[in-house]
Parts: C-alpha cells; structure tokens; sequence
C-alpha cells in the first residue's frame, strides 16, 4: 500500500511539472502573454500606489475620475490575460481529464493509504471512492492525488515563478469581492 | 523562490530602499527585527515558512502518531501560533501595513494544510496502517 501511496505522490509531481511545461510552451512563453502580463503589474502597482497616497475620501472629481480610468484599462487587461491563457488551458483540462481517467482505472477499487482521521460525510465520497466495503478511514486514489495536486502544484507555480503577483491578485479582487490593498 | 529573487532584483532595480543595502532574504528571514521594506518578500518569507512548518507538522503527527479531529485542530493552531509568534513578536512587523493579522495568517494556509495532510497519511501509512491492507 505504501508503495501506491509514493507512487501518487510521484505522479501528482509529474503531473504538476507537465501542466506547467505544456502552460509555458502555450502560454507564459509568448509575446502577448508577457507583455499583457507586465501591463496587469505595472497598472496593479500603479493603482495601489494612487489609493495609498490619497485615502478614498480626500479625492477630488478629477483625481477620481482618473483612478477609474485606470481601474477600467486594468479590468480589461485582466479580461485579455484570461482569454490569452484560457485556450491553452481547455486543451491541457482535457488532456488532464484523461490522464486522470486513465490512473482512476488502474487504482480502481485498490486502497492507496489509511487515513489517520474520520473524513466528514460530504468528503466521504470523495475518500472511499469505488473503494469496497465501507471502512471510511480507507483512502482512495482521487482523494489523495487532489492533496498531492493542491500543494505541489501551486509550490511548483510559485518555485518557478508563474504564480500571478499579490499586487495583481488583490487589484483584480480574483479571491476576493472588495480589493484592500496593503495600508 | 523564484519570486523572492524577482522581487528583490525588482526593488533593486527601482531603487526604492536608499541606505545600507540590504543582506538577502534568507539571512533577514532568521534574523530577529529585520527590515522589510518589500512587503512582497516578507509575505513569500512567511509563504514557505509556514509550508515547511506543514511538512514538519506532518511528518510529526505521523511518527507520534497523532489521530483525528484533534490533530487536524493541533494543526491549525500550532500553524498559525508559530507563524503569528515569528511575525509579531520575532521579526515584530507592524501587521496592519500587511492588512491585519488575518491576513499574514491565510498567506499559504491552504496549500500548507493540504502538503501537511499529504505528508501525515503518507507517514501514518506506512508506520502504523493494518498490514493486511497491504495485501
């Protein structure tokens, strides 16, 4: 069991380095993904520098008018910088979905490890998957390849630099619905 | 560290931080009251701080080995307790310029919790599962 329990964590490495190499030579390598990204940071940094020096009720019309300006410009950047990566991103989704498809058949129904904890019932489904008998604390493959995915893929982007900036993430409110930017 | 180095080359490049230049981000990250004038950079510091420490905490809980709710409760304290103690009281960073202490709390809690969960079963598979499992 332990051996099939290394064995995900290795394919869950090499799945992550793939995703990322196939991204980069579809994406993060070509010109308008660059530049568009280099305009999202510059725009980011530039509007948060703007918020600092002046706090949200010391604005004049003209000074408002123009943070929303650059909002607006910034906005659709972010919208470019999604279209550019999103093809490329439906193509590996499918290519992945199939590679999956295919680790999910050779693992079906084979205990990959023992959880130390009872997993709630809505995460149940996920842990006991095509696993007989009804032992919750059996772990299935899914389950342990999504854990392996969450914290090595987002290490590799990080490691490698292709993790979206802060700046960025908090001017564009991806993760959250009203941007604070630093104090 | 990738972003690390950028962020330094970055802050270099504008020339933002006058004075004494600064030594590299591993030797502040150890160093007690250090200066970081790249926010960024203190935040990828407590990025991988916190990842190592899921890993650790992993590897612990595993030998020991530690089991159930309460373990994964032990996880989040001693997680973000660690953390909040190096931020405040070790590199005694002003947490408001970084948008409150919740905000250094959830910088790579997430992925953190999953390398800790990852690391713990792996651990506690092999030391402690029932061996007819491995049939």
């Amino acid at each position: 069991m332990w051996a099939d329990t290394l064995l995900i964590v290795f394919i869950s490495v090499c799945t992550a380095l793939l995703g990322e190499g196939l991204t980069w030579l579809m994406v993060y390598r070509t010109e308008k993904y660059q530049k568009l990204k280099s305009e999202v940071e510059r725009q980011s940094k530039r509007l948060e520098k703007m918020k600092e020096a002046h706090g949200e009720s010391s604005l004049d019309k003209q000074q408002k008018k123009k943070m929303d300006r650059e909002e607006e410009r910034l906005k659709q950047n972010n919208r470019d910088l999604s279209l550019v990566k999103m093809k490329s991103m439906f193509a590996i989704g499918f290519a992945f979905t199939a590679l999956l498809s295919m680790f999910n058949n050779i693992f079906d129904g084979r205990v990959v490890a023992r959880l130390p904890f009872l997993p709630i019932s809505w995460i149940q489904g996920l842990s006991h998957r095509n696993l007989p008998g009804d032992d919750y604390y059996d772990c299935s493959f899914i389950f342990l390849y999504i854990l392996c995915t969450m914290s090595i893929r987002q290490n590799t982007q990080k490691i490698l630099g292709f993790a979206p900036s802060r700046t960025a993430t908090k001017q564009s409110g991806i993760f959250g619905t009203n941007p604070q930017p630093y104090k | 560290m990738a972003t690390k180095t950028k962020t330094t080359e970055k802050h270099g490049a504008n020339g933002a931080h006058k004075g004494p230049a600064l030594e590299s981000a591993w030797i502040r990250a150890f160093k007690s009251e250090s200066e970081w004038p790249d926010k960024d950079e203190f935040l990828d510091v407590v990025y991988w701080a916190r990842q190592l420490l899921g890993i650790a905490i992993g590897v612990l809980w595993g030998l020991v080995p530690l089991k159930g709710f309460v373990a994964l409760v032990l996880f989040a304290l001693v997680n973000a307790g660690i953390l909040y103690v190096y931020c405040t009281s070790f590199q005694k960073v002003d947490e408001e310029e970084y948008g409150g202490a919740w905000e250094l709390t959830k910088e790579g809690f997430m992925t953190s919790f999953a390398g800790f969960l990852v690391t713990w079963i792996i651990i506690y598979t092999g030391l402690h599962s029932d061996t007819r499992l491995g049939l």
